[in-house]
């Protein structure tokens, strides 16, 4: 099969993807806007019932560690934040596509869910020290969608890792994503765009999820949020990817038009992404077992 | 067969034969393995960052975390198992401080990894036998704690020992 049979059976199975549930678009667009009323979140959380369960589950789950029991929505949003509830409401909705083992990129299942919420952490962190005016909630919530695109691709990458990785060893494909373009005519961050449109997601959402690899590429509007992250991707695959394609994708440097970082605040980020993953990840498998 | 897991910051030894020690998926991070001849004793920490002296309260929670801290926590729990405290007749090995592509290592995080660890070992005398350091892969580490065979594996890569 051509380069552009394939890229055609990409953009396919993408139209096949189910939409996201009402309540999980619906925070995702609140999350991705500056300014936003909490009892819209609530109010919306509310009429999904099963998402009201799972919030209830999380909050009061050991890895929160709290001592009274938590039996409010209300309380139940207020103690997670917006980014989380509406992170877990957009992993209900699609859990299978970010449950989905990595076959494409011998990562195993959680993978995906893993970069993407240690790269969401970096990116919210990152966003406290951008010199324009960023929202750290956007950031966080772009960076659990930045990688989608995987799940679509992973498909059809399978038993390629090996030979991907020897065409960048011998710079015959200058990174990763070169290799998927090379084999798919399409890669994970144009697939996932094409997701994200047809999930209609926030135009801001779509941006990171486009050009994650190539910020400078990006509008010039969305250009800060995209470099977050950017930023958070690299920081996230540096604290530990079980994937191929780990590593495997350059820094635009550029990102200090944007942000002032000295390494002792790039590793003050480090930390706290460790810490906080730990923390969500304890709550979220937890949670997960608990539905299954 | 058990395995003894590290996650990020995590020290722990062990000296039954058929124990492994393992740790995940190292990016940046570093993995010091320590092994003690003459009692079979396997240790590993898997440093995440150089300098406990951005978070001094960290270090006290989770000393494996930095490397100036991780070794010395790492020796201490294998004196408690019979080893000498300054890990005289040790063999080391090192893997990880990975980086990612940037011609200019602006994020040098393994480096400095990597050069904070070896500082602190040096300190005891100690110098690695064997290392598989920087490049741009992670690295999953296994220790047979029997044998010391140290196995490095990575998607797409296989596996190889050092």
């Amino acid at each position: 099969m051509n380069q552009q049979e394939m890229r055609e059976k990409v953009l396919m199975a993408i139209q096949e993807v189910p939409l996201l549930s009402p309540s999980a678009t619906r925070l995702l667009e609140l999350s991705s806007q500056s300014d936003y009323d909490i009892d819209e979140v609530i109010e919306t959380v509310k009429f999904d019932a099963a998402l009201t369960a799972r919030l209830l589950k999380v909050v009061n789950s050991v890895a929160y560690g709290l001592v009274h029991e938590v039996t409010s929505i209300e309380r139940a949003v207020t103690y997670l934040g917006e980014r989380v509830v509406a992170s877990i409401a957009l992993g209900e909705s699609a859990k299978a596509l970010f449950n989905k083992e990595l076959k494409g990129y011998e990562g195993p299942k959680g993978e995906l869910w893993a970069h993407d919420l240690r790269t969401a952490i970096a990116a919210r962190e990152v966003a406290r020290f951008c010199t324009t005016d960023l929202s750290s909630d956007l950031a966080f919530t772009a960076g659990i969608l930045h990688a989608v695109g995987k799940a679509i691709l992973t498909e059809f990458l399978e038993d390629t890792s090996h030979a991907m990785l020897g065409d960048i060893d011998s710079h015959d494909a200058t990174d990763y994503l070169s290799g998927e373009r090379a084999r798919l005519g399409i890669d994970h961050t144009e697939a996932g765009y094409e997701l994200a449109c047809a999930w209609k997601l926030p135009v801001a959402l779509q941006m990171a999820i486009r050009y994650h690899h190539a910020p400078a590429e990006a509008p010039a509007e969305h250009q800060a949020l995209v470099y977050a992250v950017h930023l958070g991707c690299i920081l996230a695959m540096m604290s530990g990817s079980q994937a191929s394609d780990a590593l495997q994708y350059h820094l635009d440097k550029q990102y200090t038009d944007y942000f002032d970082l000295k390494p002792e605040q790039i590793a003050m980020i480090v930390l706290e992404m460790n810490e906080t993953f730990s923390t969500l990840q304890g709550a979220l498998s937890e949670f997960k077992e608990n539905s299954q | 067969m058990s395995n003894l897991i590290l996650g990020v910051g995590e020290f722990g030894a062990s000296k039954t034969p058929t124990d492994t020690v393992k740790t995940f998926a190292l990016g940046s991070c570093v993995a010091v393995i320590l092994m003690c001849p003459k009692t079979r004793t396997v240790g590993m920490v898997h440093v995440a960052l150089p300098e406990s002296k951005i978070n001094p309260e960290k270090a006290m929670t989770r000393p494996g975390y930095f490397a100036d801290t991780g070794i010395d926590a790492l020796l201490r729990e294998m004196t408690k198992m019979g080893c000498d405290p300054r890990g005289k007749g040790f063999i080391v090995k090192l893997a990880g401080g990975a980086k990612i592509m940037d011609p200019n290592n602006t994020f040098n995080i393994g480096k400095r990894n990597e050069l904070a660890v070896k500082k602190i070992l040096w300190k005891y005398a100690l110098g690695a036998v064997a290392e598989d350091l920087g490049a741009t892969y992670s690295r999953t580490v296994s220790v047979d704690v029997s044998t010391g065979k140290v196995t490095l594996s990575s998607p797409g890569r296989g596996e190889w020992n050092i």
